[in-house]
Formats: C-alpha cells, sequence, structure tokens
C-alpha cells in the first residue's frame, strides 16, 4: 500500500529519550542522501529566524565528523554543533554523538543520534531516537523548541486558555 | 483537550503571559544568565528585571541562585513540560524542516526520473 507521508510524531519512551517518527514519499537512499550531502542538507536544515547556517559538513562513515555552525546578529553570534558517526549501515542506519556549543565555547548540549531508515513501496520510514545523558538535559532540549517561532507558540497557549476558561 | 487547572499550572501560564518575561524565558533556554545580562538586552532597568524574576520564580519556571555580587538565573524545564506546549514547539520545528525535506525529495525523485529517460542527453 502507498502511504502518503505522515506528519511527524514525537514520543518520550525514556526520561532521556525523545524519539522523532516520520515518512517520506522517497525511496530510502534519496533520504539518506538528503540527510548526509552537505549541499542537500543546506536546503531543509532551516536555520531560526535570524540565523544563518554557515558551516555544514557531514561524512557519514565511521570516525566520520558532523560539523554546523549558524551565525547570528545577536547576543550569541555563533552556535556549533560537532559530531562524529560511530556506527554507518549504508542507507539502513547511522548513529552519531553530538555537542551544541555557543561560539565563547560553552557547552549547551550533548546527546547521542540515531537514524533508522525502513522502506516499503517506496515509500521510506526515518525514526531519530535522540539519547541524552540525564532526564534535565533532555527536558532542556525540548524546551529550547521554542526558540524557533516563540509566538507561534504563545497564539497556541492563548487557544489553550480559552478552551480552558 | 483536557486540561488540569492546577494552580500551578496557572502560575506558570500567568508568568509567560507577559512579553518581558517570555524574553527572558527565551534567553534563560540558552543558559544561565545574571540578572543585569537579562537587563540590558531587554533595555529593563535592574529592579525592572528584578521584579519579573521574581514572577517566574513564584511559577517556578526559574531558579536565583547568588554567586558572589551577582544573581544567576537558569531556567527550570520541568513545569513547562508541564504546560505540554514545549513539546508541541519542538515537534513544529521539527516538522518544518522535514517539510522542506518532502519538497527536496520530490525535486531528488524527478530529477532521477529526467536522468533514467534521458540518460544521453546533454
Amino acid at each position: 500500500m502507498n502511504q502518503a507521508p505522515t506528519g511527524l510524531q514525537i514520543s518520550t519512551p525514556t526520561d532521556t529519550t525523545i524519539v522523532l517518527t516520520r515518512t517520506f514519499n522517497a525511496p530510502r537512499r534519496l533520504v539518506w542522501e538528503a540527510m548526509t550531502v552537505p549541499a542537500k542538507m543546506r536546503r531543509w536544515m532551516l536555520a531560526p529566524p535570524g540565523w544563518t547556517l554557515t558551516v555544514c559538513e557531514c561524512e557519514a562513515r565511521v570516525g566520520g565528523v558532523l560539523s554546523l555552525a549558524w551565525k547570528s546578529a545577536e547576543a550569541d553570534p555563533f552556535m556549533t554543533l560537532q559530531g562524529v558517526f560511530t556506527e554507518v549501515v549504508l542507507h539502513e542506519r547511522m548513529v552519531h554523538t553530538e555537542t551544541m556549543a555557543l561560539g565563547s565555547g560553552q557547552k549547551v548540549g550533548e546527546q547521542v543520534e540515531k537514524h533508522e531508515f525502513a522502506e516499503e513501496n517506496g515509500v521510506t520510514t526515518m525514526r531519530i531516537t535522540q539519547l541524552y545523558g540525564s532526564k534535565e538535559a533532555r527536558d532542556a532540549a525540548i524546551a529550547s523548541g521554542m526558540d524557533q517561532g516563540m509566538e507561534a507558540g504563545f497564539k497556541q497557549l492563548d487557544g489553550v486558555l480559552t478552551h480552558a476558561a | 483537550m483536557v486540561i488540569d487547572r492546577s494552580p500551578r499550572l496557572d502560575r506558570v501560564f500567568h508568568a509567560l503571559a507577559h512579553p518581558a518575561r517570555r524574553a527572558i524565558v527565551r534567553q534563560l533556554s540558552i543558559g544561565e544568565r545574571s540578572l543585569s545580562q537579562l537587563a540590558s538586552p531587554l533595555k529593563m532597568t535592574f529592579p525592572a528585571a528584578t521584579k519579573h524574576v521574581r514572577v517566574l520564580e513564584a511559577a517556578k519556571l526559574v531558579h536565583r541562585r547568588v554567586a558572589g555580587r551577582e544573581h544567576r538565573c537558569s531556567l527550570l524545564a520541568s513545569p513547562l513540560k508541564d504546560a505540554m506546549l514545549w513539546t508541541e514547539q519542538f515537534r513544529r520545528n521539527w516538522e518544518a524542516r522535514f517539510q522542506a525535506l518532502d519538497s527536496l525529495l520530490e525535486e531528488m525523485k524527478s530529477e532521477e526520473q529526467t536522468r533514467v529517460r534521458r540518460p544521453r542527453s546533454r
């Protein structure tokens, strides 16, 4: 059966994990390519408003490096993401570490990210498992999601408050 | 949607109802800040920033500790989680990226089909 892509599902099966599941209407080798080739990554790794993606490097092989950097005109001008691939099975799974840091070098987050791809009838289901060092770090990662589109979030909150009243 | 109308959640929502306090929460989502570091980008006086931080403290959204002459503030994430909003916002950010990825994949698929149909074309 050829399914239409389904929207992103998020779950938190344990205190230290976030699992993201999403289907794409494309074979998994194309999804893999879009997620590991820098020229392609730049097309969809949207930066938060006011930020620009300045560095985008990715070598999807064991020991290969993942390096991203964003620049902003605001208070903390740089944000970096550095990681190393620890497991790579072409078109099937990849595991890499991830450390987020500010321009000052101050670490703001650390996690291990696992991507798994399953293909059926030309539709790919991707599952990302993010593993954090503690529940606090996991919760902080969710809380930081508000950074992009805070106002949209508060509009939604207004709606919740209206219904609750 | 079932909402638990707990007094604690009311305090969280009240605390977040002010744009200055939302700006403070946003700043703290990046990391710990002193009161003066919070006040200056918001063009706020020190007493005004202190007042807003107190409201956030009462909602248990912010923790304040004294380090020497500085008051250092940090975000407490769990009350935010209670509001559920944050998970939803996190999901939306990723969904926006994945929608961009959907378009890219459509483009890649049609490029590939063009190559298959006209393998020798230049």
